[in-house]
């Protein structure tokens, strides 16, 4: 009979508690019921799981890629103004392109230990760059959750190109680690990072702009289902 | 006026937020992206590496890459630095004294000579290689071989070597090319594949790319081997549950097999240890070294995994005053410390953020707690 420490396994349960529940707050900010919220989350969680065969060395895992694909082109096909739709794509399209070149032309080379890359952890700064474009781009939640998921995925079909061009006998799997792929990990803090700035920001000017802004802008600023706004100015 | 106290609350707040995550990034510089990005020259040249000395200006440490004020070191005799300032290429550490836990773990080793592993049947460890392409020059041919470094092979008679020694072993040959930083996000996803057959521990496989062989060389039962340095990962949430591990490795390893671990480095990075307390990255010598000389070194760590890993339980085995030595873990708890603290706060910062008041905060909290549990009050 094996014996899990207590604390080891207490530090696993709680981490993953803490994560999937702040996986869970930041869908259930996006215009998703709790329900749905919570469905998402074991969709990715089972779908972690599940890996399709796309090709010649190319997997797709269904709970690190498919649903937060499915997720992203939910947001952009709701969003509210045609403008807000192009934003977003072209902040993953930016999103991808950056994360790409610094993944894989600032930080490489033979260096050990555990080669050299520096600043910050990529894992990090893939979510950093993604909130960062997406709050410059349109200053929205939605955005930078769809230029997080969708940029570091395009980021995973470059190195699909490489591995093509260079006939690697690598398959590319995207999205292969599930729940705990960059891709998810990424669209949930890029969600929490422009929250913050975003929140800062109204804090600092005292609500969110309204005027001159678009009526279906407008309506999108209305807080989520069930979620009463305690802080009504207008 | 109103306003005006929001604006510094707002302030206080984004930057109490901005110290909370550069604590959690376990990293104590993070420095300015464009200001890195600017003098960022790719990899070092052929033989150029940084030297990490104490403050008599005595060697402590030499590696190829660069390395930041903040990173750690944790010497075999427990002695623990923390480098200060970077000159050059020469990095100033200080001495911050003797590492309790390594020295209660070598008092412990101590009393009791070869400790029982009480390893269950069915419990592997799992092996990957974030940088397949990694070679040893000398047997290789070359310092990088895509997707089929000599490194795999390292690997192969560590895993076999365990096999022998009663562990199950998982391990994984996928490659992760190219060697660049994007090799983790890749590696990331066969660690996760790995860890769904809930291995123990999960070692990621390297060796350095120190020039000299011989600060990588130990004798050992008469032959040359190649030293082990264990890496932890500082920007990593689960670091000072990892950082137990390996000191526990470090020294039990240590004491069988004396010189055989050079120490841990503590890192900038999270090398995916993030999604194990039991995850390690070892160095298993460097380039320069035979591959020979690597694998005798890793299949002689191979002979403490088991002992190391079975100690994790308690001991119901010992005499009842060893008993406490053999489950002290605080790393392990200082992390779950360290990740509620960081929910609370977070949480407690956002609320207060967004409603502007300690009463809004209360007020949204209560709301939710009502909302998801059901438990709705009349609102006063």
């Amino acid at each position: 009979m094996e014996r899990m420490p207590v604390g080891i396994l207490f530090l696993i349960l709680l981490s993953l508690l803490l994560y999937l529940g702040i996986g869970h707050r930041v869908l259930d900010r996006m215009r998703l019921s709790d329900r749905a919220a919570l469905l998402i989350i074991g969709a990715m969680v089972i779908g972690s799981l599940i890996e399709f065969p796309l090709g010649p060395k190319l997997t797709l895992n269904a709970g690190g890629a498919l649903v937060p694909v499915a997720m992203a082109v939910y947001l952009v096909a709701g969003a509210g103004t045609r403008e807000e739709k192009v934003r977003a794509l072209a902040g993953a399209l930016i999103t991808g392109l950056v994360v790409y070149l610094l993944g894989t032309y600032l930080m490489r080379g033979l260096k050990e230990p555990a080669g050299r890359y520096d600043f910050l952890e990529p894992l990090y700064l893939f979510p950093l760059v993604a909130a960062a474009v997406a709050y410059l781009a349109g200053r929205s939640r939605r955005a930078a959750f769809v230029a997080a998921t969708l940029g570091v995925l395009l980021g995973d079909l470059g190195h699909y190109f490489w591995v093509l061009k260079n006939r690697a006998p690598v398959t590319v799997s995207l999205g292969g680690g599930g729940v705990f792929d960059a891709v998810v990990l990424s669209g949930l803090l890029a969600v929490l990072l422009a929250e913050l700035v975003g929140e800062a920001r109204e804090r600092l000017q005292g609500g969110p702009e309204t005027e001159g802004r678009p009526e279906a802008l407008l309506e999108q600023l209305q807080p989520p289902e069930g979620e009463e706004r305690n802080d009504k100015k207008k | 006026m109103i306003r005006k106290s929001k604006l510094w609350l707002g302030f206080l707040l984004l930057l109490l937020a901005a110290g909370l995550l550069t604590c959690w990034a376990g990293s104590r510089t993070v420095p300015v992206l464009g200001s890195r990005l600017g003098d960022y020259d790719g990899e070092l040249n052929p033989g150029e590496f940084y030297t990490v000395v104490d403050e008599e200006r005595r060697v402590i440490d030499r590696l190829s890459r660069e390395v930041a004020p903040g990173d750690e070191f944790f010497a075999p005799d427990g002695r623990h630095y923390r480098v200060e300032r970077v000159k050059g290429k020469v990095a100033e550490a200080r001495l911050l004294g003797r590492d309790r836990d390594i020295l209660a773990w070598e008092a412990y080793f101590e009393q009791v000579a070869v400790p029982a592993a009480v390893l269950g049947p069915d419990r592997t460890v799992a092996i990957y290689h974030t940088h397949s392409d990694e070679s040893y020059v000398p047997t290789d041919g070359a310092a990088s071989i895509p997707y089929r470094g000599g490194i795999l092979k390292v690997g192969a008679r560590f895993s076999r070597k365990l096999e022998r020694e009663g562990v199950k072993v998982n391990h994984d040959v996928t490659p992760h090319d190219p060697h660049d930083a994007y090799a983790y996000v890749r590696s990331r996803k066969t660690a996760t594949r790995l860890l769904q057959s809930r291995p123990l521990a999960l070692f990621d496989v390297h060796r350095d790319g120190v020039p000299d062989p011989d600060f990588y060389r130990a004798y050992i039962r008469g032959s040359s081997v190649g030293q082990i340095r264990i890496v932890v990962g500082r920007q990593n949430p689960k670091m000072s549950a990892n950082l137990d591990f390996a000191k526990r490795l470090m020294s039990y390893a240590n004491r069988v097999h004396p010189g055989l671990v050079k120490g841990i480095y503590l890192g900038r990075g999270n090398y995916n240890q993030d999604l194990s307390p039991t995850a390690l990255l070892l160095e298993c010598g460097t380039h320069t070294l035979t591959r020979p000389e690597a694998e005798r070194g890793v299949m002689l760590l191979a002979e403490a995994v088991p002992v190391v890993l079975g100690l994790q339980g308690s001991r119901p085995d010992l005499p009842e005053g060893e008993r406490p030595l053999t489950e002290r873990s605080p790393g392990v708890w200082r992390a779950v410390g360290w990740l509620a603290l960081a929910a609370v706060v977070g949480v407690g910062g956002f609320l207060l953020l967004s409603t502007g008041s300690w009463q809004g905060a209360r007020e949204k909290l209560r709301q939710f707690w009502s909302r998801e549990l059901g438990l709705r009050k009349k609102k006063g």
